[in-house]
């Protein structure tokens, strides 16, 4: 099969792939850019450990086309870390025990960095529906709620003692 | 140009474009892709692939004088942000459980309708809007009625060269009240054993216009007219006694990994009169 040359923008970095165009976006990151944090779990769109975010909204790259997101941008588990420390929810998340065998992880990274980015202080309902779109069989959901508040907690104190900080 | 016996992606931007290239390539349209890919498997897609995402003219919902247009690229995400008046209610709250948000975020109203699943969650909300789709081709466009499109399990009247432009709603009850209840194993990313769409047109207290619809429970969603018929010009009080056993006979289940038959007919009576006691008592 003939490959086509595509440009994708993979965590803020362009990046020129020769792909075949039948080539999904999921095996496009894992194999071709060596992003191995989405996961294949279970090929029928139906577990989100692939999710990935497309110009900042949760879409699941197993059933993407690496060139039909040309021109968008991509951002994985691998962009989600902050001037190389873990993000505040990644902490969180292993302070909690939101992570077990790990493997839903990087899909639940992405779906949460969604409800984050778009919902500033997010109820109970909205956290455990956000919650819904990925598959989990080690936690049983309830770690992830309370490393989720934790990050939210966490970020605001952050922000807190930043303001105090500018107010000295 | 674009085939030669190889594998062939195209992208079109235009209505134009894209008719014209599904027409030359005589290859498969592709939208969301959350049906096209797990349908697939391991395999590579046989046919040449026409990617619709990005063509201008099949994006949006919009309002006319006298029906809702949705368009043939409108995502799931787009229906539930978009401003509409109640009667839309039943049909929102289908696309809230269809899949995962991701899913939401990236499949199309229009392909739930053209991969025609007996357990598409949308068309019994869409039936029960007295629903019609807009087909369009390179020399023609047409209009037919929702429960005319979609002939059977993963069939429908869609031509291999045609897209499906736009989903049209007349605006005969922008005001009524719906309903949408869907029986699943759980709540999220679930296929559905049952799902049931109430809408109901309601002059003081009285039912002026009603409209049942079942899915996943025959080949292809069921209006009951039967039951509809006894509806209209009912109170609304004890609403949901009126629906019997004997007005389930457009439903013929299957016994399946998801449920067996019996199973079914008992949870669609039990899910047509829990949606129309919900739906009364919103008035």
């Amino acid at each position: 099969m003939k490959k086509q040359l595509i440009e994708l923008r993979v965590n803020g970095r362009p990046r020129e792939l020769a792909v075949e165009p039948s080539k999904l976006l999921l095996e496009t990151l894992r194999q071709d850019l060596q992003l191995t944090g989405s996961k294949r779990g279970c090929d029928d769109s139906s577990c989100g450990a692939c999710t990935v975010l497309i110009d900042g909204v949760p879409m699941l790259s197993c059933t993407l086309l690496a060139a039909s997101c040309e021109g968008q941008e991509i951002t994985t588990v691998e962009g989600v870390s902050e001037h190389g420390a873990l993000a505040a929810i990644q902490k969180a998340y292993g302070d909690w025990g939101g992570a077990q065998c790990g493997f839903c992880t990087p899909g639940f990274m992405m779906t949460v960095k969604h409800l984050l980015a778009t919902t500033a202080n997010p109820s109970e309902a909205e956290i455990r529906e956000a919650l819904s779109s990925n598959l989990c069989r080690c936690t049983g959901y309830s770690q992830m709620y309370q490393a989720i508040k934790a990050a939210i907690e966490a970020e605001q104190k952050g922000m807190d003692s930043l303001s105090q900080q500018v107010a000295k | 140009m674009w085939f030669a016996g190889v594998y062939v992606y195209l992208r079109p931007t235009t209505l134009e474009e894209a008719l014209e290239a599904l027409y030359q390539s005589r290859g498969e349209l592709l939208a969301g892709g959350t049906d096209f890919y797990p349908s697939l498997g391991e395999r590579l897609p046989a046919k040449p692939i026409v990617d619709i995402t990005r063509v201008r003219e099949l994006k949006g919902i919009t309002r006319k004088p006298d029906l809702f247009r949705i368009g043939g690229g409108a995502t799931w995400t787009e229906l539930i942000k978009a401003p509409l008046p109640r009667c839309f209610d039943a049909l929102k709250a289908a696309a809230r459980e269809i899949g995962s948000v991701q899913i939401q975020n990236r499949g199309t109203v229009a392909g739930n309708l053209c991969n025609a699943s007996p357990a598409a969650d949308s068309v019994p909300a869409l039936l029960a809007l007295d629903a019609a789709v807009e087909l369009a081709s390179r020399s023609t466009v047409r209009r037919v009625a929702l429960q005319d499109f979609i002939l059977g399990n993963r069939k429908t009247a869609r031509q291999a060269d045609e897209i499906l432009t736009a989903i049209l709603v007349p605006r005969a009850v922008d005001d009524a009240l719906s309903t949408f209840l869907k029986l699943g194993a759980r709540r999220y990313l679930v296929i559905s054993i049952a799902i049931v769409a109430v809408v109901l047109d309601i002059e003081s207290g009285k039912i002026r216009d009603a409209r049942v619809a079942v899915g996943s429970c025959s080949v292809r969603a069921q209006r009951l007219t039967d039951l509809e018929q006894r509806l209209r010009g009912a109170s609304l009080s004890d609403i949901a006694e009126l629906a019997a056993e004997q007005h389930l006979k457009p439903l013929s289940p299957i016994d399946d990994v998801r449920a067996s038959a019996s199973y079914r007919f008992d949870s669609a009576l039990t899910l047509v009169r829990r949606a129309l006691a919900q739906c009364a008592a919103k008035c």
